[in-house]
């Protein structure tokens, strides 16, 4: 036996010590920094948070005051109508960017550029070019027309719109990457035999791309749904809420309460929005930790 | 070297139990193989003594000590895993120094070793490269060499050769064998492939369903199977198997199975009108064109060059039977077997334990 | 003959695809580039000559940029030291969570911790809270801590929200190296923390890089909380010095426009270095079909 053997078959089994082994205790070890963060900064807010909403009160104020039901009804509207002209375009684009071309590739990398930079210079550009006296826009209405042009954001239905092509921008390109990668996932073999049984590219889709998709496409669309919940970026940086708070949504809302110094009611919207997260996360949790 | 010792080992994966009570040892320098098709525990029997799956019940000893607390580390063993588990990030130098590295030999030392093993498996000219730079036969030698570095106890070995394609595991059988008889290392190696086990093993422990059925040399189990299993998963192509009966007169006895008589020695334990499995292995029956013997029609005639394989029906059953050399014969062509008293296995037809 | 109509007819086809996508090429390029090309645009353009309308500026200039680096404006009087914060900040958080979450994966993934299963579950509900939601408990609880204002406020909630969706992005990583090699070096001899070292760190690399920089650019991008969490002029990141110009009617938009693109241009260069590591490791992990 050599030297080195002896050194490690001596070593007694000493690892053991109060019913663990060494690699239990490492495990325990490193995940405590995790825990640790999610007790101090996620369990303790929510607790907290939960226990400052706890008054009736503040329910009975929140739904007293007409900007709540207004918001509450452009959140949906941003949530569904948003979430889903965007997936849907970007199952469509991600069929345009799965063809070679030069040109192609070259744009996808100039598609991707609303993801890969912050939104905020971005979405004050969108501002500025929507400003009635100063903005882009409105000074080519002039130059065309040589009428003023609308006063886009301080319409609250134009507003709204333009806080949803805002946000639309800047999420399209993440989800056409998505479902590029599900539909490059489908074998070429499934479409060439389609080819050969004279299926046409309609069919192609709907019988190929579309049953393999389906799945993606649904899981997408509802964390997309949760994340546009909290967009909080759109809407703020482009109208601030208004024209007189027409605009708000559920994320901006309590970031407006709070400003106002009213956390009874900012925590009270969050609250009230639960219903409407809480199944969209039971969903995503139950598809992702399975 | 050391032998290695397991006394009625047991393993349940919550309640499913999945070996039940498995003793046997194995003698300094002995090369054993552990054999059995899938999902009959020869994986994890080695698992537990590598220290990768800790033992429900039992104990196992390596030379005379008991490992079952020991880690992995503390057992003095090497593993050749059947994936090869080469270290991706690291050179072949550094895959084969890493566990003399973390107990923290001397360079020296490690180098002498390393170029030591490297030189016995070939290995000098790849010293350099990163496992993605090797064929598969290369990985199996280096993983080898890691091993071989350890100069550990026992080596083992789990599947090491069902990664490599048909012609380079028949090299690497002859590799692997050679190297043992080089180092003489106490070696337990399991395999589901029975010619790799009858090539290489100086015994055999045939496994099925967590039991052993038989241990014994290659030609052992090759020329007296225990019972109807070992007779039909050792062998290739595998034993012909008939159900029949028992017939003794006369001090003579027979198996009559398909309306044939079958010969058969005598067995003191068997009695008259006994229902049987009567086993001849291909090799051992004798076809001639015309003569004695069972009839029987031709199938199929597979001719392989050194040897002819053919397929024959005799009442509705089907038997192999394999011919050296070649030969004339046709599909439906009639031809006549015979077949020796001596190279006839019979097994009871309830217990499937071979009589004797 | 009906090898040449056959061509003509192929050529057609080709011809007519090609419109196709050019068709719909050309909008996607205009709506992708519009609102950064205006960005530009005003970047490099005088004062008053960005809302002439013209497509490029008839004398492009960089005095904008030297206005902003000199901090030549009461807007910008802190550019440098809110530049700095921005990247403070932001390596801070991607070094953390970083840390955590590589932490973590390890121990859920490969060391098979009693619990990992609820940890992993713990993190993903974190990760499905829009942060929005989170930021007005998280700004009353730093407030409890004691930690308003200080720029540890902000890196640790950022810490918070990245560090679940890089859990799940590593453990999903580390789940697919094989565990052949966690046997191999407990045979070797390795304790946990050396195959942590020698073994499963330098197998991860991806997969690190494309996590690090992904919390990096969170933190850096980070706007809701950066303004909740911080106020003093000279300690908020870049990030809410470029909202701050939304205070005022006559904000000056070209150094507004310039600054938000000094900002951007790191986000987008960093992304585009790490385009491969991104992609496959970030998008591999959003969604699991």
């Amino acid at each position: 036996m050599s030297a080195v053997a002896i050194q490690a078959g001596d070593t007694p089994a000493a690892r053991k010590s109060g019913g663990m082994t060494s690699w239990e205790k490492w495990g325990l070890i490193l995940v405590i920094p995790y825990l640790l963060i999610f007790v101090v900064f996620v369990i303790y807010p929510v607790g907290y948070g939960l226990w400052l909403a706890r008054h009736p009160e503040s329910y009975t104020k929140l739904f007293a005051d007409p900007i709540f039901f207004r918001t509450l009804v452009n959140t949906l509207i941003f949530v569904v109508v948003a979430v889903n002209v965007k997936m849907v375009v970007a199952l469509f684009l991600s069929g345009f960017f799965l063809h070679t071309r030069w040109w192609i590739k070259a744009l996808s990398l100039v598609f991707i550029l609303p993801w890969a930079v912050p939104s905020i210079p971005t979405i004050l550009s969108m501002r500025f070019m929507l400003n009635p006296e100063w903005g882009v826009i409105n000074s080519a209405i002039f130059k065309l027309t040589g009428m003023d042009g609308p006063n886009w954001l301080n319409d609250p239905t134009l507003a709204l719109s333009f806080s949803m092509l805002a946000h639309i921008w800047k999420s399209l390109p993440f989800w056409t990457l998505i479902l590029l990668a599900g539909r490059m996932a489908i074998p070429g073999e499934q479409y060439e035999a389609a080819s050969v049984d004279g299926a046409s590219n309609w069919q192609k889709f709907c019988f190929i791309t579309w049953p393999s998709m389906r799945s993606l496409f649904l899981t997408s669309t509802i964390l997309s749904m949760i994340w546009t919940l909290g967009d909080f970026n759109s809407v703020y940086l482009l109208t601030g809420g208004g024209p007189a708070d027409l605009t708000h949504v559920l994320a901006t809302l309590g970031i407006r309460y709070l400003r106002l110094d009213q956390v009874d009611l900012s925590l009270a919207s969050i609250v009230v929005a639960l219903p409407l997260i809480l199944p969209l996360v039971y969903f995503m949790m139950k598809r992702l930790s399975k | 070297m050391a032998s290695v010792s397991f006394k009625n080992i047991e393993k349940s994966f919550g309640a499913t139990k999945i070996i039940h009570g498995i003793s046997f040892d194995i003698s300094d320098g002995e090369f054993v193989v552990l054999v059995g098709p899938s999902g009959c525990g020869k994986s994890t029997l080695l698992r537990m003594l590598a220290g990768l799956e800790p033992i429900s019940g039992g104990v196992i000893t390596i030379d005379d000590k008991v490992i079952n607390d020991l880690d992995s580390k503390d057992r003095d063993i090497a593993m050749v895993f059947q994936s090869y588990a080469l270290y991706p990030h690291m050179t072949v130098r550094d895959n084969m120094a890493f566990s003399l590295k973390l107990r923290k030999a001397d360079a020296e030392l490690t180098n002498t070793r390393v170029a030591n093993a490297a030189r016995i498996l070939n290995l000098d000219p790849l010293l350099d490269r990163f496992p993605r730079e090797l064929s598969g036969g290369q990985r199996q030698r280096v993983a080898m060499g890691r091993a071989i570095v350890r100069d550990p106890k026992v080596f083992l070995f789990d599947e090491p050769l069902s990664n490599l394609d048909a012609k380079l595991r028949v090299a690497m059988r002859a590799e692997i064998k050679a190297l043992h008889q080089r180092l003489k290392t106490t070696t337990v190696y399991v395999t589901h492939d029975q010619i790799e086990a009858m090539t290489m093993a100086d015994r055999i422990v045939v496994m099925h369903d967590g039991i052993v059925e038989q241990i014994g040399t290659p030609l052992e189990l090759f020329d007296h199977p225990g019972n109807l299993f070992v007779a039909q998963f050792i062998g290739s192509p595998s034993m012909n198997v008939l159900k029949g009966t028992l017939r003794q007169a006369d001090g003579r006895e027979w198996v009559e199975a398909l309306g044939q008589q079958w010969p058969s020695l005598t067995h003191a334990q068997a009695r008259d009108g006994q229902s049987v499995h009567y086993g001849v292995r291909p090799t051992d029956i004798t076809v001639s064109a015309s003569g004695n013997g069972i009839p029987a029609k031709v199938i199929v005639v597979e001719p392989t060059g050194a040897e002819t394989e053919l397929l024959l029906e005799v009442g509705g059953a089907q038997l192999v039977v394999v011919m050296h050399g070649r030969t004339a014969v046709q599909p439906d062509d009639v031809v006549h077997l015979e077949i020796t008293a001596e190279k006839s296995h019979v097994f009871d037809g309830t217990t499937e334990k071979r009589l004797d | 003959m009906s090898a040449g109509l056959r061509k003509s007819r192929i050529t057609w086809k080709m011809v007519s695809t090609e419109a196709k996508l050019l068709l719909i090429g050309i909008p996607v390029f205009l709506w992708t580039i519009i609102p950064i090309y205006h960005m530009v645009l005003f970047s490099i353009s005088p004062r008053n000559a960005a809302t002439s309308g013209r497509l490029w500026p008839k004398e492009p200039t960089l005095s904008n940029f030297s206005f902003v680096f000199q901090q030549k404006h009461f807007y910008l009087d802190h550019f440098w030291a809110q530049l700095g914060n921005s990247l403070v900040i932001a390596l801070s958080v991607g070094a953390l969570t970083l840390a955590v979450s590589t932490a973590a994966a390890f121990a859920i993934s490969r060391l098979k911790v009693r619990g990992g299963r609820t940890v992993m579950n713990m993190a993903l509900f974190t990760y499905f809270i829009p942060a929005a939601f989170l930021a007005v408990p998280m700004y009353k609880t730093m407030g409890n801590y004691g930690l308003l204002n200080s720029q540890w406020s902000l890196i640790l909630a950022m810490v918070t929200i990245a560090s679940p969706y890089c859990i799940w992005v590593l453990k999903q990583a580390s789940d697919k190296l094989p565990w052949e090699l966690d046997e191999a070096a407990r045979m070797d001899g390795a304790t946990a923390m050396q195959l942590f070292r020698l073994v499963y760190l330098p197998l991860m690399v991806p997969s690190l890089v494309a996590v690090g920089t992904y919390a990096l650019l969170l933190a850096w991008n980070e706007y809701l909380y950066a303004f909740l969490l911080l106020s003093k002029d000279s300690s908020v990141t870049l990030a809410v010095a470029l909202g701050n110009f939304l205070a005022a009617d006559d904000s000056p938009w070209e150094l507004l426009m310039t600054t938000g693109l000094i900002y951007a241009l790191p986000p987008a260069a960093i992304y585009y270095a790490f385009k491969r590591y991104m992609v496959s490791g970030l998008t591999a992990g959003a969604v699991k079909s």
